[in-house]
């Protein structure tokens, strides 16, 4: 009776786990789609110094991080995945949603912050709950880059120590 | 899809070194499967199904096999820690009648070859179950209902050399055996399985009525029970005897409830010709003088 409920009990879990992440998962695809349209003239890329060294740029810091988590489903098939090998189909879409989104969010704050182009974009992930509840953290960065008009009154640098410039080049002080 | 947004030089310093940036939409279906995951599970759980079940078939023949093969003591240990079995009601019939029995079981012992160490003991329970069986550290025990439907002593030789024959080839310990194995392969597919199988096998051990025997163990019992018959009567009349009271008892077809010993060991037609077939292979006659069964357990006729 007892291993019945506690069977009872694991396919509810299932049940529920696949019903729920599936149609999460088809609203994530759906709005990320929509929001990868909405965004597409912010852009990122991943060289590590602006393709524009000729116009001064302020740059500063932009991110966007996400954290997702297996629904009961993808642990159970990852789980049984774990025994035979090959791809985990199942993790394969929930990485690839959270690395889309960390996107957009750094796209979004960039463009909150009047950016229009970011650079030196990267990913790290850091493993934050696993066993039956896994949950990874995806987190992009990059420098966003802003045409600088001169509103900006940069400092004056104290002498002896280099000035970094918007286009990214650190030249001597004058 | 903005194209072009920045058609500048990649190098300050190379103005006509100009590279056209653009940020497409990620390509679909690369880094995901759009397959649908439950055909994944299917395979999955249909793959470790198979494997599971060819472990536990390969574990449990590997156990059936050695088990039988460890020593007598190991399995009278076990025995000795669990409350016994071969016991008798305690009254004055009880206890004749066990003695009876017992007498008996000493008399075929001497014609087999029981494993060293092994004492067989012989219990009697007053219940209308038709049965006897056989369990671990050389216990059987016979039921009234069985005792009181047979005609002969040669009839009862022939159960208890059945039985006999099972503690001789410890088919007991093999099923145990079996059993346990089993247990601890599926504790590691799952923790709450295994222990639940595992102790399953050995409270049945406790009370040992349930210990399942194979058709070849049935087979193999029989033929040994045929020897012993034959050394000790000269022919098999209680083999055939026995199966044919078997046969037309009440209930016999549908193997009612308490025909234990039918739903256990199906009496088959081909199992009367593999008593004729031995016969006549060892050239042993089927029929002969019967001997009476002692007076305590005709006694029970009809009870």
């Amino acid at each position: 009776m007892a291993e019945l409920i506690q069977l009872g009990i694991f396919l509810a879990l299932l049940t529920v786990g696949y019903f729920a992440g599936s149609m999460i998962e088809r609203r994530h695809y759906a709005s990320i789609r929509k929001r990868e349209r909405e965004y597409r003239d912010v852009l990122a890329f991943m060289v590590r110094f602006p393709f524009d060294r000729t116009t001064p740029q302020r740059a500063f810091l932009v991110h966007g991080t996400v954290v997702v988590g297996a629904d009961y489903f993808k642990t159970f098939v990852a789980g049984l995945r774990n025994l035979f090998g090959g791809r985990f189909r199942s993790y394969e879409t929930l990485m690839e949603r959270a690395r889309r989104e960390a996107l957009l969010r750094l796209k979004a704050e960039a463009r909150r912050k009047g950016s229009k182009m970011v650079v030196c974009v990267r990913f790290e992930t850091t493993t934050i709950a696993s066993g039956w509840a896994p949950a990874m953290e995806v987190f992009a960065y990059g420098t966003a880059l802003v045409p600088d008009d001169g509103s900006l009154s940069l400092p004056e640098p104290r002498k002896g120590v280099s000035r970094l410039l918007g286009d990214g080049l650190v030249r001597p002080p004058a | 899809m903005s194209r072009a947004c920045s058609a500048t030089a990649l190098s300050g310093r190379r103005p006509d070194a100009a590279v056209r940036i653009e940020n497409r939409p990620p390509a679909e279906g690369i880094n995901s499967s759009t397959d649908n995951p439950l055909k994944e599970l299917a395979w999955l759980l249909g793959g470790s199904l198979a494997a599971v079940i060819a472990l536990v078939f390969a574990v449990s023949l590997a156990a059936q096999w050695i088990a039988p093969r460890t020593p007598y003591k190991y399995e009278a240990r076990l025995a000795a820690s669990l409350p016994p079995i071969a016991t008798a009601p305690d009254t004055d019939q009880g206890r004749a009648v066990q003695r009876e029995l017992q007498a008996l079981a000493d008399r075929l012992a001497a014609r087999m070859q029981l494993p060293a160490g092994m004492q067989v003991r012989v219990g009697y329970s007053d219940s209308k179950t038709v049965n006897a069986f056989a369990t671990l550290g050389g216990q059987t025990v016979f039921f009234r209902g069985l005792l009181a439907r047979l005609g002969s002593e040669d009839e009862l030789a022939m159960v208890m050399a059945h039985e006999m024959a099972h503690l001789q080839h410890r088919h007991a310990s093999a099923a145990l055996g079996r059993g346990v194995a089993v247990g601890v392969v599926l504790s590691v597919v799952s923790a709450e399985l295994g222990r639940g199988a595992a102790a399953g096998v050995l409270s049945q051990a406790g009370l040992a009525t349930t210990l399942s025997f194979t058709r070849d163990q049935e087979r193999a019992a029989d033929e040994a029970a045929l020897a012993v018959l034959a050394r000790e009567y000269g022919h098999l009349g209680g083999a055939t005897d026995l199966f044919r009271t078997m046969a037309n008892l009440p209930g016999a077809d549908s193997a009612a409830p308490q025909v234990e010993l039918l739903r256990t060991h199906p009496l088959t037609r081909t199992r009367l010709l593999a008593i004729e077939e031995w016969a006549r292979r060892n050239d042993v006659p089927l029929d002969g003088a019967r001997r009476p069964l002692p007076s305590t357990i005709a006694a029970l006729q009809g009870t």
